[in-house]
């Protein structure tokens, strides 16, 4: 609290060194102590740590982090494609991660154990073919091997896993599963976990019906399903019945086949009867804590999907959300204080949806409990990737600029951009908005360097807002000053034609940036925006003028005044002859002067 | 006594110096250059050089760091030769792929199985371009030398002068 004192005291007034320093006794645990949390001055830790390799948007940090995943890329080909240049081994005891890896078929004789090589390497259409080959030629293939390849086709749905990380999300909805199903309608003999790849498959790529048809062909074998079986048909469950009731009715009757076969259900299949309740309308309402009451019962604990779901059943979209705030309360209240780890690929979603309901309730004490969460343990693990984080954290900064006063905005502003999160232009906005609510509209150049450094100055709106919130009202000097640079750099950005396109001048922007300087009584930089005006085909208003007046009446010159009404008049304005009459009876106007003005009154009384 | 020793000293006088005394002869010994290892001698005073050149080697430890810092210089351990081996492979691989961008002399520090090598870059190139590079050289070292390899990097717009010999 002593350094971070002298750290801010020392903006606004001059620094004195003083002759000699006592620190206090605890001191060095202070500035020990300040360490020991995230550094929200250093950006993520897989950039080197260095203002130029710094990104500053999130283009950039994307562009950073994937230019160095496409490096490692590079190495890994070159050290695949020439493995015997890394072959030497040094490490002692061996890691083997750091070995050169066999992406290559090694085996291409039509045996059994191509089969296994090609299944261990992923390549499914390979595989296929080596399934068909050892068919044609005779040999059996075991039965875990079949099973085996069965997994394999209906994880990869038919197709070879593309390059990259990229996963490909398209469903193919009609071509998948041939292969699977031709190979399983050639199979002697088929067991549990046979089916259980092609239910689970089907299901994986969209075809519902034909999963629980196979699901019948199970039964009708007289084998029993397995828990995997039973966690995918309950997941595709409403997607075959229309009506809430006949999907609740189709699930419960699933659950009582899975305990007359005495197969155990798991976290999985809890969450996928929550999963599959949130498209039960009204009806997961009244059945949800029936199941989280039951999951309790049999001592399976909830992970954060399970919440999520909850979450999702009482906070729908379209409903607005009275009568179930106490939800989320007492779902904070349950799981703080507890730290997660992944066990469902839903539980990403968590955080999001939370803060997503915490914005649509405006509830910031609900807000600031889930964001404590996210320091306990290890569930900041489950935030998710850079994307759903700047969800989350636009969603949490947006809440914050509501309902908190500037000071804690501006704290939490420091504390989350740029090292976790970049804004949006509409984050910008929300805090001019905060500003303007709590009157610090000062803060605004420092605001609009942020603007420039995150990349948003070339967003019109957002620029002119800023402008229109800077000339609203007139300030005390100081801040006035630096309004007026603040402004003449905004307008070289409406005037560069270097780098990139400039701005398009509106007629909002030339009056704020006009009356800007004009308040701040930089009268010749204004006076070159009026030639602007005509420039930009923009029409000035009636207010911009009455203030030049007025301040062209302060410096009391007469020539100004006439070449004031003569813009007025080239622009056509009506208030020109209310000018006109201001001016030659307030001014001492010389007889060039006047003589000026009335050849000017007549031809506008002609045009009339 | 006296008189021999001084008759024995005009004998050895006479084969030697007097012997010659009119005439010239090679006098040759062994080869003994002068020291030119890391020096850039001094010249007209146009050529800019930075500190880690400028000072030569008997600097080092007084002036100068070590570029590169391990510990099988110590008493009882071993490896130097393999860690000298290992440094120049590394400074001629990062030479040849940040060609033009290094600015001084790569310093390359091992601590336990970490390698890790600092480097002193110029802006020349966009910046994802030097996190391809880093990206591609950590993942290259550290599969060939089987130990974790990390670059730290710092960017400077120019190579900084000492002085000018």
């Amino acid at each position: 609290a002593v350094i971070s004192s002298i750290l801010f005291s020392g903006s606004a007034e001059e620094i004195v060194i003083p002759r000699k320093k006592t620190w206090y006794g605890i001191a060095v645990l202070q500035a020990l102590a300040s360490t020991v949390n995230r550094d929200p001055t250093a950006s993520h830790y897989v950039f080197q740590d260095d203002s130029y390799l710094t990104p500053r948007t999130s283009a950039e940090f994307k562009l950073y982090s994937l230019a160095q995943e496409s490096g490692r890329t590079a190495a890994k080909y070159f050290i695949n494609t020439y493995p015997k240049y890394f072959q030497k081994d040094f490490a002692n005891p061996h890691i083997p991660c750091l070995m050169p890896e066999t992406l290559e078929l090694q085996v291409n004789e039509v045996s059994e154990a191509a089969l296994i090589e090609r299944i261990q390497l992923r390549k499914v259409k390979a595989a296929v073919d080596m399934y068909d080959q050892l068919l044609q030629a005779g040999t059996p293939v075991s039965l875990d091997l079949t099973n085996d390849l069965l997994d394999l086709i209906s994880l990869y749905g038919d197709c070879d896993p593309a390059r990259g990380d990229a996963p490909d999300k398209s469903l193919k909805p009609n071509r998948e599963n041939n292969n699977a199903e031709r190979i399983f309608n050639m199979m002697p003999e088929r067991n549990r976990r046979s089916y259980g790849a092609l239910i689970r498959g089907m299901v994986k790529h969209g075809a519902y019906s034909k999963a629980f048809n196979t699901y019948t062909d199970l039964l009708n074998n007289r084998l029993t399903g397995d828990v995997h079986i039973f966690n995918a048909l309950i997941s595709a469950a409403p997607e075959v019945r229309e009506k809430y009731v006949e999907k609740w009715d189709l699930i419960v009757d699933l659950l009582k086949q899975m305990a007359e076969q005495k197969v155990k259900p798991t976290l999985l299949t809890f969450n996928a009867v929550l999963k599959a309740l949130r498209r039960c309308g009204s009806l997961g309402r009244t059945q949800a804590f029936p199941v989280i009451n039951e999951m309790k019962a049999l001592g399976i604990a909830p992970s954060l999907a399970t919440y999520d779901h909850v979450l999702g059943i009482f906070y729908k979209a379209a409903t607005s959300a009275q009568g179930h705030t106490e939800i989320l309360q007492d779902v904070l209240s349950e799981i703080s204080g507890k730290s997660f780890t992944a066990q469902d690929p839903d539980d990403v979603e968590f955080f999001k949806d939370a803060m997503r309901i915490c914005l649509a309730t405006k509830d910031i004490e609900q807000a600031y409990r889930v964001h404590s969460l996210l320091g306990v343990g290890e569930n900041w693990k489950l935030l998710g990737d850079s994307y759903y984080q700047s969800i989350y954290y636009g969603r949490f900064f947006n809440l914050l600029c509501m309902m908190e006063h500037i000071d804690v905005v501006l704290k939490w502003y420091k504390e989350l951009i740029p090292s976790l999160y970049y804004p949006n232009s509409q984050g910008m906005r929300d805090l001019l908005q905060a500003l303007d609510t709590d009157n610090r509209l000062d803060l605004i150049p420092q605001i609009w360097k942020d603007i420039k450094r995150m990349g948003h100055d070339n967003k019109t709106e957002l620029v002119e807002e800023m402008l229109s919130l800077m000339a609203r009202e007139n300030q005390i000097p100081e801040v006035q000053q630096s309004f007026a640079d603040c402004a003449l750099d905004v307008k070289a950005l409406y005037t560069q034609t270097d780098r990139r396109v400039p701005l398009s001048w509106s007629a909002g922007s030339l009056s704020s940036i006009t009356s800007i300087l004009l308040a701040a009584e930089r009268t010749q930089q204004a006076w070159e925006m009026l030639k602007l005006f005509k420039l930009a085909n923009r029409v000035p208003s009636e207010s911009l003028m009455n203030q030049f007046l007025e301040s062209v009446k302060a410096s009391n010159n007469a020539q100004q005044a006439v070449e004031l009404v003569q813009i007025s008049a080239s622009f056509c304005l009506s208030i020109t002859p209310n000018l006109m009459e201001r001016v030659q009876q307030e001014f001492d106007l010389t007889e060039e002067q006047r003589n000026t003005l009335s050849d000017l009154e007549s031809s506008t009384a002609m045009s009339d | 006594l006296i008189f021999v020793s001084f008759q024995t000293v005009c004998r050895q006088l006479n084969s030697t110096l007097w012997l010659n005394v009119g005439g010239r002869s090679i006098h040759s010994s062994a080869v003994c250059c002068k020291n030119r290892a890391a020096r850039i001698r001094v010249g007209k005073g146009d050529r800019p050089v930075t500190y880690e050149q400028a000072l030569h080697p008997h600097q080092i430890a007084h002036r100068k760091g070590w570029l590169s810092q391990h510990t099988s210089n110590l008493q009882g351990e071993d490896g130097a030769a393999d860690r000298t081996v290992e440094d120049l492979f590394i400074r001629r691989l990062i030479y040849g792929t940040f060609h033009g961008c290094l600015a001084d002399e790569l310093v390359i520090k091992r601590r336990g199985n970490l390698l890790v090598i600092c480097a002193l870059m110029l802006q020349k190139l966009p910046p994802h371009k030097y996190y391809f590079l880093v990206g591609y050289t950590e993942e290259l070292l550290s599969h060939f030398y089987k130990c974790p390899v990390k670059m730290e990097i710092q960017m400077l717009e120019e190579k900084s002068v000492y002085k000018y010999l």
